[in-house]
C-alpha cells in the first residue's frame, strides 16, 4: 500500500465505508474499487486486505455470504447491524482526524488584528 | 476470458501447495486469484495461465499466503475464546449459578467431613486428567481418519477440536493439584483453602465440560454460522 504507515490505520474504516455504500462486496472487488476511486493512487495489498476483513468479521462487524459464481464460490462481506453503527463512529473519527491534520499541516491565516 | 473448472481445481491445488490447508481459506483465495487472473487476461491475453498466476501470487508478498492464514487463525481463535467465555458466564448467572454453588459447597463439605479427604482429592485429579487424555486421544484418532480419507479441513472446526489456546491451559491445574495433594494437611485442613480448592476444582470441571462437551456438540451450528459454504459442501 502506498505510504502504508499513513494509510494503515484507516484501512478498516475504508473497508467499512465501501461496504456501507455498496451493500455487499468480495475481497477482489474492494481492492479494485479503491484503486478506481483513487485513480490508482491507493493500492490495497492482498496481504493487508484479508487480515483486515477477517478481523472485522471476527469482531462481529461484518457478516459473510457465499454465492456460486461461474464455477467457483465467492465470499461476500457485508456490514452487520453493529457494523453499521460502528461505521458512523469511525467515519466521524476519521473526519475529525483529517480536519485536525489539515489545520496542523496548513494552518489557515489568523484574521485577528 | 473465464477460468475453466479445471483451472479452478488447479488454483485449489496451488493454495494447498502454498501451505493453505483449510478449505474455507482456499476458497476465498481461489476466487481472489481467479478474479485477478481474469482481469489480467483482459489486458494481456497472450500471457499463459501459469505466468499470470505467478504474477498475481507475487502481490501477496514474500511470505505468500502466510499472513492471510495467520490472521485468520488469530481471528477465529479469538472467536473461539469468546464462545468459551460466553458459556462460562452462564454458570454464574441464574439458574446455573445454583449448580455451581451447590457443587462447590458439596465438594467442600465432603472434603471437610471425610477423613479420607486426601484420597478423595487424588481420585478427583485422576478422573480430571484421565478425562482430558481420553478426549485428546479420541480427537487424535478422528484427525488421523480425516487425514487418511482426505476430508476437507475447516479452520474453525480444527480450533474446536484442538480447544484453541485452552489446550495448554488445561494442564495448568496439574501443578496446583500436585501442590495440594503433596501438602494435603496444609490445604485440606484450613477452611479457606478448602473452599478455594473446591471452587477451583468445580471451575476447571466446568471449563472441561464446555470445551469437551458443550461446544463440540454444537460444532455443526457454529460451523454453519461461521461458514455459509459449509452447508453447500456438506449436503
Amino acid at each position: 500500500m502506498k505510504n502504508s504507515q499513513l494509510y494503515k490505520g484507516s484501512l478498516n474504516t475504508i473497508i467499512m465505508k465501501l461496504l456501507e455504500e455498496n451493500g455487499k462486496m468480495y475481497g477482489y472487488e474492494i481492492t479494485q474499487k479503491v484503486k478506481a476511486i483513487t485513480q490508482g493512487e491507493l493500492n490495497i495489498t492482498e496481504g493487508a486486505l484479508y487480515p483486515a476483513l477477517h478481523k472485522l468479521e471476527a469482531e462481529g462487524l461484518l457478516d459473510v455470504e457465499i454465492e456460486k459464481v461461474d464455477n467457483r464460490m465467492r465470499k461476500y462481506y457485508k456490514l452487520t447491524e453493529s457494523g453499521q453503527k460502528e461505521t458512523v463512529n469511525r467515519l466521524s473519527e476519521l473526519e475529525d482526524f483529517i480536519r485536525n491534520m489539515q489545520s496542523l499541516v496548513s494552518p489557515s491565516p489568523k484574521l485577528e488584528f | 476470458m473465464k477460468l475453466t473448472a479445471q483451472q479452478i481445481d488447479q488454483l485449489y491445488l496451488f493454495t494447498r501447495q502454498h501451505y493453505v490447508e483449510y478449505y474455507d481459506l482456499q476458497t476465498e483465495l481461489v476466487d481472489h486469484l481467479a478474479n485477478a487472473i481474469e482481469t489480467e487476461w483482459e489486458q494481456n491475453p497472450k500471457l499463459t495461465f501459469d505466468e499470470v498466476l505467478n504474477k498475481e501470487f507475487s502481490k501477496f508478498g514474500v511470505f505468500g499466503f502466510m499472513d492471510v492464514v495467520e490472521s485468520r487463525q488469530m481471528a477465529l481463535g479469538k472467536k473461539y475464546n469468546r464462545l468459551v467465555f460466553q458459556h462460562f458466564k452462564t454458570f454464574f448467572s441464574v439458574p446455573k449459578i445454583l449448580f455451581t454453588l451447590t457443587m462447590t459447597f458439596l465438594l467442600f463439605k465432603i472434603l471437610k467431613t471425610s477423613i479420607y479427604n486426601d484420597y478423595i482429592f487424588i481420585a478427583i485429579c485422576i478422573i480430571y486428567f484421565g478425562f482430558i487424555f481420553h478426549e485428546f486421544y479420541k480427537n487424535k484418532k478422528i484427525k488421523k481418519v480425516q487425514k487418511e480419507t482426505n476430508q476437507k479441513k475447516w479452520l474453525f472446526e480444527e480450533i474446536i477440536n484442538q480447544y484453541g489456546s485452552f489446550s495448554g491451559a488445561l494442564t495448568f491445574p496439574f501443578y496446583i493439584f500436585t501442590q495440594v495433594s503433596s501438602h494435603a494437611e496444609r490445604y485440606l485442613s484450613n477452611d479457606y483453602w478448602l473452599f478455594s480448592v473446591s471452587l477451583m476444582v468445580v471451575l476447571f470441571g466446568i471449563l472441561n465440560y464446555i470445551l469437551f462437551k458443550i461446544i463440540p456438540s454444537k460444532a455443526e451450528v457454529h460451523l454453519k454460522q461461521t461458514y455459509p459454504e459449509y452447508k453447500l459442501e456438506n449436503l
